[in-house]
């Protein structure tokens, strides 16, 4: 596949015309990453907008103490950070890859720039983003519940 | 059965296993005293009487093709603390199996998906072992497993034999990560997202704390399972296990009798409502 149908082929891109997928996949470029390798850092500025093809993300975050911890694991078609999305922009956590992992990389500046001129590409875009978020949120819920937790613990 | 349904008979310890790092869960392989055992299906109870003490329910984790006969228990309370005491060749009183298993058969033909949370996993295995034993009638075969930490894994050796065996496809995912542990983190009905079965053709069985399951059926109805091939074993206090009491009573269904292993069609309407 080659940039165009990979783009064409996400899920935000159904219902799009072919010229809003022009300007997706104008912002967007393929980037492979091995494993160890970093695809956000926290702090940097969240430049990317990341969305798996294949392959396995830790989401970590150093606590004082505690060392780094792993948060969570994302897979394909999951997206991978929203701090582009919201000021000021920066990382809040450190996205490193496990195995080699392939991802749809979009550059922030101009996917925003083109979210913000086109609120049709905005939506389909923040339908994917707001999917994922609630993954997220239901996910995170359930860990703080604890549910597997011993009677009485 | 051939014995009275509601009189325990003496049953041996053969051997025990301890299941946890924190020593809370072991299994007991227990055999009848006298000798002549019965059979069983995947998703089926025993009810266990530790004498003097006290009666539970608790699944058979064995292979439903094999002796002794495996019981996975973690130690909560009054009756499954003691008998964590127990030491092998000690007599337990065992009545049983009762109640509804698994469609497994039914299921055979299309997908086959095991959604396992915490000690879920143990009434699991049974129907792990027969689909293992029938894998060409199956087309996948999915084990998903979602626990505490790395040191709550159950069955880790087996996890990872059936996932180096390359017959069925095994994920496991903690909520909490610890250093040691590198594999995936997060809650199982992630891993349902991810899963590469067949929504139209997969039978969904699912066994773990009930909102575990509730966000595991939610999962599934989105990536298009449909509701009546989503079965869950359910857990509620029990009694004579037979039918006559009504101490496991969830709405119209007694738990002991109608499950533990129900369709989500009868459940949709009753978990999750407060005070059944
Ligand atoms: C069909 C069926 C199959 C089961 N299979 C297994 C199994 O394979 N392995 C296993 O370890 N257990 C299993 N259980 C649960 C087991 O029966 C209970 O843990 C046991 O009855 C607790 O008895 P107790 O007297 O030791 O604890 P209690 O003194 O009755 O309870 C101690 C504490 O645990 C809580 N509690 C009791 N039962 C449960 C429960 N089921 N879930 C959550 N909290 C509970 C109580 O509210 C209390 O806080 C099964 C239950 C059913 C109905
Ligand atoms: S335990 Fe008595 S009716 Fe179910």
């Amino acid at each position: 596949m080659n940039l165009r149908e990979l783009v064409d082929s996400q899920r935000f891109c159904q219902g799009l015309t072919p010229g809003q997928c022009t300007g997706l996949a104008a912002c967007a470029g393929e980037r492979s990453f091995a494993p160890g390798d970093y695809l956000l850092r926290q702090h940097a500025v969240a430049d990317t907008f990341y969305l798996v093809l294949s392959g396995e993300v830790q989401i970590r975050l150093a606590v004082p103490g505690q060392g780094v911890v792993t948060l969570e694991t994302i897979g394909p078609d999951e997206a991978v950070g929203w701090s582009w999305f919201v000021p000021p922009h920066r990382c809040q956590f450190d996205a490193h890859a496990v195995l080699p992992t392939r991802t749809l990389a979009f550059a922030a500046a101009p996917l925003r720039a083109l979210m913000e001129q086109d609120p049709t590409v905005g939506y389909a875009v923040l339908k994917t983003l707001v999917g994922t978020l609630t993954q997220r949120v239901q996910s995170c819920r359930l860990q703080v519940l604890d549910v597997y937790a011993p009677p009485g613990a | 059965m051939g014995m009275d349904a509601t009189l325990p008979a003496p049953w041996r310890i053969a051997w025990r296993r301890p299941e946890s790092a924190a020593g809370d869960v072991f299994t007991w392989a227990v055999e009848p005293v006298d000798g002549t055992g019965s059979s069983f299906l995947p998703g089926q109870f025993n009810m266990l009487y530790a004498y003097g003490i006290g009666e539970v329910p608790v699944s058979i984790s064995s292979d439903p093709a094999g002796t002794p006969w495996l019981h996975t228990i973690r130690a909560v309370g009054s009756v499954t603390r003691p008998m964590a005491a127990l030491k092998v060749g000690e007599v337990i009183g065992l009545r049983g199996p009762y109640g509804s298993a698994w469609p497994l058969v039914a299921a055979e033909g299309g997908d086959l998906l095991i959604v396992a949370g915490g000690l879920g996993l143990a009434p699991l295995r049974s129907a792990i072992y027969q689909a293992l034993r029938r894998r060409s009638h199956y087309r996948g075969v999915y084990v998903l497993y979602g626990t505490r930490s790395a040191a709550d894994v159950l069955f880790a050796d087996e996890l990872a034999a059936w996932r180096d065996g390359g017959q069925i496809e095994v994920a496991v995912t903690v909520d909490r990560a610890t250093p040691d542990w590198s594999g995936e983190v997060g809650v199982v009905t992630r891993l349902i997202h991810r899963a590469g079965f067949d929504p139209a053709t997969t039978t969904a069985l699912l066994c773990g704390p009930e909102i575990m399951m509730r966000f595991a059926v939610l999962a599934l109805q989105q990536r298009g399972v449909p509701d009546k091939a989503i079965h869950l074993s359910l857990e509620r206090n029990m009694k004579c296990a037979v039918g006559y009491c009504g101490h496991c009573q969830l709405g119209p269904h007694f738990v002991c009798r109608d499950g533990p292993v129900l369709a989500w069609p009868r459940l949709s309407n009753l978990l999750g409502v407060m005070e059944l």
